[in-house]
């Protein structure tokens, strides 16, 4: 048995091992040729051998700050009033909700997002097609509120029912209770929750590559979010069809493959860390 | 957040009221999910000194210590404090909290440093006015402070279990309350901690009433002047400690004494 588990351990190690160097082999050409100097260059153009990969690395930031913008308040009111003002029935019911909600395809989320949230932002802002980085955000914040909200649920039930009756004991009100005991004591389990949501907002591919518009250029202004943009996954999504294996489009596609896992693994690790603090 | 400072900064009403405190209880019944906690309880604190609350387990102590804080409100009859109904309390219920405080039987310290948790009901204002007088007198109170003060800035988690519950007395003496319950505060302590506890709740109990729920007969006899005997959630006995422990009325509480490994002569 012990060998079956190491034996499963090791090719465990050994895929991501592969893959990490699967990536780096392949986007060895892209790197010798353009080096990290392709990072802040604004121009993506494979026919031109243009290949900035600044809009798209823009693109995902605006992406992931908007979810988050969106789906943090909302996930933590959510939970707050799941484990706090909800009777145990009520709690169970919206759990399972949400975990259903978490459940759902995401290209369903994509088709949603183009019948229901494009034309409604067409109409809302005058836009020519709805197409955006808020769309995209919007729909990733949809996307990402379960893993918050149910991460955060959990933090807050851990908080031991003891704090809470020894806080209403010294005469704090119920904010005073949310804010100075609650919420701190429950941030780690929080933190994690939104450390794995951004995580996800950053590999979402379908979803956003259907609203998003995919366009190669930078914002004008750059904190324009109305505009269709790209970003680094639906770039790939959206071209890695039309690149021959072993070009130098190829290569490109691969480094933003490359610079997403290096994103995931920091976020992963960071949750790694966060956990362990909170275990000591 | 304004709404917050607005509470938090309201003048307690604790500090309005007079110093000695007087609590009386009528016909208080408790029940919860079709089970009768407690049945017409009728009781009353003198202004000063301890009072024992003991029974066996399950007598509704603790449930009743919980109503009288209104942590548990769904019992009916009527609890007056200076003949002010506790659900009609003028500053509302976090006020009333202020004023009669429950410490639990196991410690709850907030995970911030020792000298923060003494001061963590006390509002912005509050703690501005002599907040180290305040945390060394409250923590002095508490016989806490020649062990801790020279690390009040550590995490308050440090703290051994005795130690941590001494520090909720002190957090509690801090609101400056006018009467104190206590749930069984000396329970899986040591000796040490125990004996420490029981001293400053009779320092304590000479400006303010004092009520104590205990399993422990030998402490109950040591501490308290009153005792109530209370089982399956009825006050069976209510008599002076001397006259419970040597010529207990009732039968129930002597069969009570006779069970308990007490020796009460």
């Amino acid at each position: 048995m012990l060998k079956i588990i190491r034996f499963g351990y090791l090719i465990a190690l050994f895929s991501i091992a592969a893959l990490l160097w699967f990536l780096v082999v392949n986007t060895w050409p892209f790197w010798a040729e353009f080096g990290l100097s392709s990072l802040w260059l604004d121009e993506w153009f494979p026919y031109e051998s243009l290949y900035g990969l600044l809009p798209a690395l823009v693109g995902s930031a605006w992406v992931m700050m908007i979810a988050m913008f969106f789906a943090l308040p909302c996930g933590l009111a959510a939970a707050i009033v799941g484990s706090e003002l909800l009777s145990k029935p009520w709690q169970s019911t919206l759990r399972l909700s949400v975990e259903i909600l978490a459940g759902i395809p995401s290209v369903v989320y994509g088709l949603i997002g183009l019948w229901i949230l494009l034309p409604w932002l067409q109409n809302t802002f005058d836009l020519i097609t709805g197409h955006s980085l808020l769309a995209a955000g919007l729909l990733l914040a949809m996307m990402i509120l379960p893993t918050i909200m149910v991460m955060s649920l959990d933090a807050l039930r851990f908080v031991p029912q003891e704090q809470r009756e020894a806080a209403a004991s010294l005469g704090l009100d119920w904010n005073t209770r949310l804010i100075t005991v609650l919420l701190p004591q429950a941030w780690p389990g929080i933190r994690s929750g939104v450390l794995l949501a951004l995580g996800r907002a950053l590999g979402e591919t379908m979803a956003v590559m259907l609203v998003v518009g995919s366009l190669d250029k930078m914002p004008s202004p750059i904190y324009n979010i109305l505009e269709p943009a790209q970003t680094l996954t639906s770039r790939i999504g959206r071209e890695m069809g039309e690149a021959a294996f072993g070009s130098m489009h190829f290569s490109a596609l691969m480094a933003n493959g490359l610079i997403l896992a290096i994103i995931s693994m920091l976020l992963s690790f960071m949750v790694l860390r966060q956990r362990k603090a909170a275990q000591r | 957040m304004n709404n917050l400072q607005k509470k938090t900064s309201k003048p307690m009403l604790a500090e309005t009221q007079p110093q000695i405190a007087t609590l009386a209880l009528t016909n208080l019944s408790l029940t919860l999910t079709d089970k009768t906690i407690l049945q017409h309880v009728s009781l009353s604190l003198a202004a000063s000194g301890i009072t024992c609350l003991i029974g066996p387990s399950g007598a509704g102590k603790s449930s009743l210590l919980r109503c009288l804080n209104l942590l548990q409100k769904a019992w009916s009859g009527q609890i007056e404090i200076q003949q002010q109904d506790i659900r009609q309390w003028p500053a509302g219920e976090d006020a009333l909290r202020r004023f009669i405080v429950l410490i639990a039987q196991k410690p709850a310290v907030f995970p911030v440093s020792i000298a923060e948790n003494v001061i963590f009901g006390l509002s912005r204002k509050q703690r501005k006015t002599n907040q180290d007088v305040r945390i060394k007198t409250c923590l002095q109170q508490a016989a806490l402070w020649d062990e801790v003060k020279y690390r009040l800035d550590e995490p308050a988690k440090n703290l051994s279990v005795g130690q941590q519950q001494r520090l909720c007395l002190a957090r509690a003496l801090a609101l400056q309350p006018k009467i104190l319950l206590l749930d069984e505060p000396t329970a899986s302590l040591d000796p040490r901690s125990k004996q420490l506890i029981e001293a400053s709740l009779k320092t304590l109990a000479l400006t303010m009433p004092v009520l104590c729920v205990t399993h422990d007969l030998e402490q109950a006899q040591r501490l308290s002047e009153k005792i109530i005997f209370m089982c399956d959630g009825k006050v069976i006995e209510t008599a002076d400690s001397v006259t419970f422990f040597q010529q207990p009325l009732k039968l129930e509480s002597r069969e009570f004494l006779r069970w308990s490994s007490c020796d009460c002569d």
